[in-house]
């Protein structure tokens, strides 16, 4: 009897750190393609804000989750070509942008929030539902663990190994990983340095802004302002402690999913511990984690350097 | 001969500076011309006109005889035109074949490294060269990192070879065997462009072209000329550096590292058992390929830099354990390599530069605040005394010129420096007006009787100027010799890291 | 050729204040945009909005009770942004400082003004500072990025006190757990009023900002952290000590910060609780970038800040536009600023030598 409850909250804490992985996991690997074009983009977390808010929006308004995540990626997308205007053709330091980013979208979606609520309930709504694989969801614990997500969540774990072979194996991956090492080796070969990291700071915050759609429609009934909460930033941490290596990216991604999970479970683990002091956890360890990475990571050569001939 | 590549009337402003001014001249097929000339004569402004990477204001390009346009390093690619840049443009972490396939082109979404392999393999054969696809480029000795950039280049089946200063970063012997290789290369058709401001290379060549302050001087058939007509040429006067070496007797060790060990960012060894001695009155060079732990050599005995093992010690006292703040209180004066990150702050100015450091300093202060009168009045002096030319001491450090950068910190380091002296590359980059200078102000150093190193890539100047010259290699000292028992292949086979019976013998 | 120099000097000095001015003006104009957008009345929320502000003498009274622990952050976030330190910190500090200030003031309810007042300022000073010393011995220690700290440490304290005020020690008796707030501060602890709703605080924050604006450019402590904002490397190689530098630096920037929300708990609010304090440390970042990294200009755009975000509360009642919009509008500034900022550079590079 004990035993079933307790398989039950394990499946249901692992199932949940899947489920919080997922924005995480898809906001890391577009990040990861940007940060390895040497674009260090700490507007992430206002990217994943805004992504989050477009879903809720447009979905509010139109009642369609296709419509809603195509906001979200457009919205993002929008974020991430100011944030390569500033960063790349203007040269202004990579913090100072991602800080302009972070703090424009904290207020535009706050306003536009309140203008939206202002005078009414605020609309809530039940979350996507799961798309369980036939066969493989029966299997028991693994099967309501992995097999009963959301499709977001398969296409955000798929999206590793294709992230992978892109940077790795592919012509344009090469060049992407030579621009975060020394721009000027493809501008002295006469490949547009600009253009490339345009296109990976688009791509990054595309897929950040898939993520805190996702995070919106995923697993949230209502949107609240700084819904994104720190994930954000959590993002730019799990590529400093994976090594900017979609593997061990991943594997820094369900470190901090399994904390908040823990977290949101603690009743039902029976924590003695405020679950305010919980919900801190995955904050305290991931500078632990910045601290033992110490030495261990090493970030792309010419990361966060806006490049000029000279 | 065909004309391959014809620059007519090229251009070149950047601000009021004029870099080039109206330069004509013609790159035969089958020839090595050389383009020579002191720093900032324009010869690397011109070069960036040929290879698309610099704009010119105004002149034409053609291309065998065809007038062309090079908007992109990509265009003149199209047209078979490689350039090797005097900084190399490799990606570190990344393998040989990964650097020869970035901008190589190619078809298809993936890589093709199975031909790409293949043809590496057939080029590297051709000039003799062993080097592993597979070897990560930052690994490699300098020299053979210089290869993959020549590789790369060749990779792409070019026909005019531009080459900015190749053989700085090498030994006599490797750019020996440079040479041979664009003699090869000569020989296959191609036309080679090769900038240089060594004559031994200059002589190598077919035509010389000389530039000074962005003007074609002259152009010549190199067999038809001699040594001596070319630098009078390069600096408009006649010049010959003769300095006065006094030869006192040296006193007492105002340096000695003893088995120094020191590892780098990555954990590497760059410092392996290192040791050496400086006495007063001596003057000792540091020959060796750049990247063999000078740099950190001269951080290390300013205590920037951490020690795994070994002594050090000033003027007789232990400093292993002591702060660069100590270092600097013993009367060490250090004259780093790059001189805007490490020895100037370049948005300051010149004053609070020459005080820099000091500013805590009871002098320059009145209470928690600066003294601003004193400090000015001290950077006046200063400048007057180190010829620093400016408009005053409240003019911006990052708006002056090298030469005049430069003095700014032998302003500020000789003149608070008492008995040891660190000189690294002090004169990269300068023209021979304050090259002269520099070292004129070392010797006099040198005779009232501090000890100094110095370390430079000029081994000729080395040769001139030092006492004794300590060759590093791998982080350690493989032989001290000798000017005068010496010579530059020595010194080069020295520097390649091969043990020379009786190097290890040190001046008495 | 001296003069031209000169002139060109003079004018892309000229032309960088001008782009600050521009952005300002652009960020009016694209709220405009955003006001009509959400389909409100643009002239009479605008009229509204500045009519609040700095309308009659008790709007500016509550233009200037807004600015005042704006110019705190402010002066946070560019003592340490001058020095290139990354911290961002100063939200958490905000509520560190107000955490200080009242655990001080709540321990001695019997003490007269002239006691409790200067220990709990200290103490509002002393919460900031800790906040931003951990981050510095973390960067000192660990060589941990100043950024992530400082993000890490800000979501730490909002839950820290978010758990004070509902079931921790805090939690005011006889409430429900929903209000999230303590009781009511006794009444020495709480900051003399200067006119109306004006208190003291408005003239530390003066005081703060002309001893800052001294600290950087007149001393020598000062120089060591413009120094270690243009080259760190230089000022190691001569022998400075640079992590002291960096310690000191962060510590009077959380000192600040924390100043910011203890003169908000004493001045204004006098019990604690979390939403006042919301917004104050980032609202100081782009007060600092905006005034151009500079006291003065740190200042004068803290109070045109403060007067909107007071006059905004009269524009919510008149024209029913959320006062958010006063976020909305200070990120937009900052992204034009950023933009200004950088084509004015371009203009400078230009005109200089290479």
């Amino acid at each position: 009897m004990s035993g079933l409850f307790q398989q039950a909250i394990l499946v249901s804490l692992l199932a949940a750190t899947i489920r919080i992985a997922t924005p995480l996991l898809l906001s890391a690997m577009g990040e990861l393609v940007t940060q390895r074009a040497g674009i260090w983009n700490v507007g992430v977390e206002g990217t994943m804000l805004t992504g989050a808010f477009m879903a809720y929006i447009v979905y509010a308004v139109t009642g369609d989750h296709a419509t809603a995540f195509a906001a979200a990626v457009a919205a993002a997308m929008v974020l991430g070509v100011i944030t390569a205007f500033l960063s790349v053709t203007l040269r202004v330091d990579h913090f100072i942008t991602g800080l302009g980013i972070n703090l424009l979208a904290s207020g535009l979606t706050l306003f536009w929030f309140r203008s939206f609520v202002k005078g009414k309930a605020q609309p809530t709504f039940d979350s996507i539902g799961t798309v369980p694989v036939s066969y493989l969801s029966d299997i028991p614990v693994v099967g309501p663990v992995l097999f009963d997500q959301r499709l977001l969540t398969y296409a955000a774990f798929a999206l590793v190994p294709v992230v992978w072979a892109f940077l790795y194996r592919t012509r344009t991956g090469l060049e992407l990983r030579a621009l975060g090492e020394n721009p000027a080796a493809l501008d002295t070969m006469g490949l547009n340095v600009a253009a490339r990291q345009y296109a990976a700071t688009v791509f990054g915050s595309a897929m950040t802004g898939l993520g805190g759609a996702f995070l919106m429609l995923g697993f949230s009934d209502r949107f609240v302002p700084e819904l994104s909460a720190g994930r954000g930033w959590l993002v730019v941490v799990a590529l400093i402690a994976g090594n900017w290596h979609p593997l061990r990216v991943t594997l820094a991604v369900l470190a901090f999913s399994f904390l908040e999970s823990v977290a949101t479970h603690s009743q039902a683990i029976g924590a003695a511990v405020p679950y305010q002091l919980l919900l801190a956890l995955p904050y305290v360890i991931s500078i632990a984690i910045i601290v033992m990475a110490k030495g261990k990571s090493r970030q792309p050569a010419a990361l966060g350097e806006s490049y000029a001939r000279s | 001969m065909t004309v391959a590549l014809q620059a007519s009337g090229l251009s070149k402003r950047y601000g009021d500076v004029v870099a080039l001014d109206g330069v004509s001249l013609e790159i035969h097929a089958g020839e090595i011309h050389c383009l020579f000339g002191e720093n900032g004569a324009g010869k690397s402004t011109l070069s960036g006109c040929l290879y698309g990477y610099v704009e010119p204001d105004g002149g034409e390009l053609a291309i065998d005889g065809k007038p062309v346009k090079l908007r992109s390093p990509a265009e003149a690619l199209r047209f078979g035109i490689g350039m090797i840049h005097q900084h190399f443009k490799l990606v570190g972490r990344l393998s040989v074949i990964e650097n020869v396939l970035v901008g190589a082109g190619g078809r298809g979404l993936f890589l093709d490294t199975k031909t790409a392999r293949r043809r590496l393999a057939a080029l590297c054969s051709d000039y003799g060269i062993e080097l592993s696809p597979d070897a990560i480029v930052e690994e490699l000795p300098v020299g053979l990192q210089q290869w993959v950039e020549i590789i790369k280049v060749l990779f792409l089946g070019v026909r005019i070879l531009i080459l900015d200063e190749p053989t700085a970063v090498l030994t006599p012997q490797e750019s020996d065997r440079l040479m041979g290789a664009l003699e090869r290369m000569r020989g296959a058709g191609m036309a080679i462009v090769l900038i240089s401001h060594k004559l031994r290379e200059v002589m190598r060549s077919d035509r010389v072209t000389v530039l000074r302050a962005g003007k074609l001087v002259a152009s010549l058939r190199t067999a038809e000329t001699s040594p001596e007509e070319l630098s009078v040429l390069m600096v408009g006067r006649k010049v010959s550096p003769s300095y006065n070496q006094g030869r006192e007797l040296p006193g007492e060790i105002v340096l000695d590292l003893n088995d120094v060990y020191v590892n780098g960012e990555r954990g590497h060894r760059v410092l392996d058992g290192l040791s050496i001695q400086v006495r007063s009155h001596e003057i000792v060079g540091l020959a060796g390929v750049a990247g063999n732990g000078q740099r950190e050599l001269f951080e290390t005995i300013m205590r920037v830099r951490p020690l795994e093992a070994g002594r050090i010690s000033i003027d007789g006292k232990d400093v292993t354990a002591s702060s660069t703040r100590d270092v600097i209180d013993l009367g060490v004066g250090h004259i780093p390599d790059d001189r805007y990150l490490q020895g100037l702050i370049g948005s300051f100015t010149i004053a609070d530069n020459i005080v820099l450091g000091r500013h805590h300093d009871c002098a320059f202060r009145k209470g928690p605040f600066l003294d601003r009168k004193a400090i000015s009045s001290f950077a006046t002096d200063r400048m007057s005394e180190y010829r620093v030319a400016a408009r005053d001491s409240a003019a911006r450090v990052d708006r002056l010129s090298g030469g005049n950068a430069q003095k700014v910190i032998l302003a500020r380091e000789l003149q608070r420096s008492t008995s040891l002296l660190l000189a690294n590359q002090p004169t990269r980059g300068l023209d021979l007006g304050v090259i002269d200078y520099v070292y004129r102000q070392l010797l006099a150093k040198k005779a009232e009787g501090f000890g100094i190193l110095l370390a430079s890539e000029e081994l000729d100047d080395l040769m001139t100027l030092c006492d004794r010259i300590a060759v590093i290699h791998r982080g350690k000292i493989v032989g001290v010799v000798e000017p005068a028992a010496t010579t530059p292949q020595h010194l080069g086979l020295m520097m390649a890291g091969q043990a020379i019976p009786g190097g290890e013998a040190r001046a008495h | 050729m001296h003069i031209k120099l000169e002139q060109r000097h003079a004018s892309s000095l000229l032309w960088q204040g001008m782009s600050y001015g521009l952005a300002i003006m652009a960020g009016f104009a694209a709220t405009a945009v955003l006001l009509k957008l959400s389909s409100a009345d643009v002239s009479t929320a605008f009229a509204a909005l500045l009519r609040g502000a700095f309308g009659s003498q008790r709007a500016i009274l509550r233009t200037l009770v807004d600015a005042t622990p704006l110019i705190f952050t402010g002066l946070a976030a560019l003592v340490v942004f001058r020095a290139r330190i990354w911290s961002i910190g100063q939200e958490g500090q905000v509520y560190a400082g107000a955490m200080g200030a009242y655990w001080v003031a709540s321990s001695l309810p019997d003490a007269p003004l002239l006691v409790v007042g200067p220990l709990a300022i200290a103490g509002a000073m002393l919460g900031g500072a800790t906040m931003s010393g951990i981050a510095a011995v973390l960067r000192n220690r660990y060589e941990v990025n100043e950024i992530f700290s400082t993000v890490m440490l800000n979501y730490i304290v909002v839950y820290l006190l978010s758990w004070l005020l509902s079931g921790g020690p805090w939690t005011e008796a006889g409430t429900t757990v929903a209000y999230h707030q303590t009781p009511l501060l006794a009444q020495p602890a709480w900051l003399p009023q200067l006119s109306g709703p004006l208190h003291a605080g408005i003239l530390f924050a003066i005081a703060a900002a002309i001893s800052v604006h001294l600290l950087l450019e007149r001393t020598s402590s000062g120089y060591d952290m413009r120094a270690l904002g243009a080259n760190q490397t230089a000022l190691r190689f001569m022998g400075m000590d640079v992590p002291r530098i960096v310690l000191v630096t962060m510590l009077l920037s959380g000192a600040l910060a924390g100043l910011a929300g203890g003169v908000e708990l004493l001045g204004v609010q006098h019990r604690l609780k979390a939403d006042y304090l919301f917004g104050l440390g980032y609202g100081g970042i782009i007060v600092a970038m905006v005034g151009g990294l500079r006291p003065a200009g740190t200042v004068a755009v803290a109070i045109l800040f403060g007067g909107l975000s007071s006059g905004a509360v009269d524009m919510r009642i008149q024209s029913g536009v959320p006062d958010s919009l006063i976020q909305a509008m200070q990120g937009t500034i900052l992204l034009f600023v950023l933009c200004g900022t950088a084509l004015a550079r371009y203009r400078l590079t230009w005109s200089s030598a290479k």
